[in-house]
C-alpha cells in the first residue's frame, strides 16, 4: 500500500523561494506574533507571503490576524485563505472553525501531510510555518519532506526557555535544519542568554523583540500589529537579515 | 476541485515507484479511494486520465475501489463505520473531505461519545497496487 501524498509535496512547494519554520520547544514564547508579523512585514516589502499555521491543537494565526474561518476555495488544489494584500493562510481552522481537534501523533502527521500535498500556494514566494511547540511530528514531518527547510526559533530570555530551546536547537541540528537566526522575544533590558545560547549553538543571528505592553490590543488587526514595536524590531530584523533581498517572482 | 491535487499525487507516486524502469511498463494502476474522504469518483477519474495523457505511460489504466471508513474508539473499543456517525452538516462533509483529521473535530464515538478514536480504515487515497508488464525489462 502506498500513500501517493509525499511524491508531490516538493512539487507543491516548487514555485516558494525559502520555507520558513517559526519553532520553539516551549510554548507561550511568541511563535505566532513573529510568524504573523513576518509575514506582514514581508508583504509590505512587495513580497508575496504564505502562512502555514501546523499548530493542529492550537491554531491561532488567524486570531491574530483577525480572519473568520472558513472552508477554502477549490482550483485543482484548496486555495489558502487571502488574509491582506500579498499575505495568504492555510491553517486547520479553516476546516474546524473554533472547535477542538484531538488528534493522536499518526494523524497529525496525516493532517501534516495532506495540507502539504493539497494546498495551492500560488503566486507565494515565502511559506511562513507556524509550528506548534515541541519537537514531535509537525518538524519531523517537515524536515523530511520539504526540501530547503530552514527554522527561525523564538524563545525568551527566560532560562527555562532557553534550556527547552537548546533541545530543539540540538535536533534540528541532527535532522540538517539550517537556523539562520534566533528570535529573542519579550525582550525587557537584556536579550543576553539568547545570544549566549546562539553563540554555543552556531547561530549567526540573533532578533531581538522588545515587550511590548500594546501588542494584546493589535492582535486581530493586521496594521497594528505590523506597526507595534514588536513588529517595527521584526520587520528591520528580517531585512538586516536579507529577507527583502533580490526581486520579487 | 481538490480531487486534482490527489490525482496528480497518484501519478507521480506512480511514476516514482517504477524506479528507473521503462515507464511503458505501467499497464495499470489500483487506488484505494477511502469513504472518509468523499472524493468526487467521476471528477478524480477524469482527473487521472488528463493528467496521465500527458505522461510516457498514458496508457495505464486506473481503477478505482472504494474503501469503508471504519473506526475503533480508543476509550470504550468499539468498533464502528461511518454510517453510524449520523448528524453531519454539509459544511462538515465538506471540511472532512478536505481534511480527513477534521472528522476528530465533528464526530464522537457512537457508544461513549469520546473524541479519542483511531480511522482504522478508508482514510483517503492510496495505491494498493501497480500491473507492469511482464516483458523483459519491465519485471
Amino acid at each position: 500500500m502506498t500513500d501517493p501524498r509525499p511524491a508531490v509535496v516538493a512539487k507543491r512547494l516548487s514555485g516558494l523561494r525559502r520555507v520558513i519554520a517559526f519553532s520553539s520547544a516551549k510554548g507561550g514564547v511568541g511563535k505566532t506574533m513573529c510568524t504573523v508579523v513576518s509575514a506582514l512585514a514581508l508583504a509590505q516589502g512587495g513580497r508575496r507571503v504564505g502562512i502555514l499555521d501546523l499548530d493542529m491543537q492550537g491554531a491561532s494565526a488567524h486570531l491574530f490576524l483577525g480572519l473568520t474561518p472558513r472552508l477554502p476555495e477549490e482550483d485543482h488544489g484548496i486555495l489558502p485563505l487571502p488574509v491582506v494584500d500579498g499575505v495568504s493562510l492555510m491553517s486547520v481552522a479553516a476546516f474546524t472553525g473554533e472547535r477542538a481537534l484531538p488528534l493522536r501523533g499518526a494523524e497529525v502527521s496525516d493532517a501534516v501531510l495532506e495540507l502539504l500535498a493539497v494546498t495551492m500556494w500560488g503566486p507565494a514566494e515565502f511559506l511562513l510555518v507556524d509550528m506548534p511547540p515541541g519537537m514531535g511530528e509537525e518538524i519531523l514531518d517537515l524536515s523530511r519532506l520539504v526540501p530547503r527547510l530552514e527554522a527561525l526559533v523564538v524563545s525568551t530570555p527566560a532560562a527555562v526557555s532557553v534550556s527547552v530551546v537548546e533541545r530543539l536547537l540540538s535536533v534540528l541540528k541532527e535532522l540538517r535544519v539550517p537556523v539562520p537566526a534566533l528570535i529573542a522575544n519579550m525582550v525587557q533590558d537584556d536579550a543576553g542568554p539568547v545570544r549566549k545560547l546562539a553563540r554555543r549553538n552556531g547561530v549567526e543571528s540573533v532578533v531581538e523583540v522588545p515587550v511590548d505592553p500594546f501588542l494584546e490590543s493589535a492582535i486581530g488587526n493586521p496594521v497594528a500589529l505590523a506597526s507595534s514595536r514588536a513588529g517595527r524590531a521584526i520587520a528591520e530584523a528580517l531585512a538586516g537579515l536579507g529577507y527583502l533581498k533580490g526581486g520579487g517572482k | 476541485m481538490h480531487e486534482w491535487a490527489l490525482a496528480d499525487a497518484v501519478v507521480e507516486a506512480a511514476a516514482a515507484a517504477l524506479e528507473g524502469r521503462d515507464p511503458s511498463c505501467l499497464r495499470g494502476v489500483t487506488v484505494l479511494i477511502g469513504q472518509l474522504q468523499a472524493i468526487d469518483r467521476e471528477i478524480f477519474s477524469f482527473a487521472l486520465e488528463t493528467i496521465v495523457s500527458e505522461k510516457p505511460f498514458s496508457k495505464a489504466v486506473f481503477h478505482l475501489e472504494t474503501e469503508i471508513a471504519s473506526f475503533r474508539c480508543e476509550a470504550c473499543g468499539t468498533d464502528w463505520e461511518l454510517g453510524d456517525a449520523r448528524g453531519l452538516t454539509a459544511e462538515q462533509r465538506e471540511a472532512i473531505h478536505f481534511l480527513p483529521e477534521s472528522a476528530h473535530a465533528f464526530i464522537r464515538c457512537p457508544a461513549c461519545g469520546s473524541p479519542d478514536y483511531r480511522v482504522q480504515k478508508g482514510r483517503g487515497v492510496r495505491i494498493s497496487s501497480l500491473e507492469v508488464d511482464d516483458r523483459e525489462g519491465c519485471v
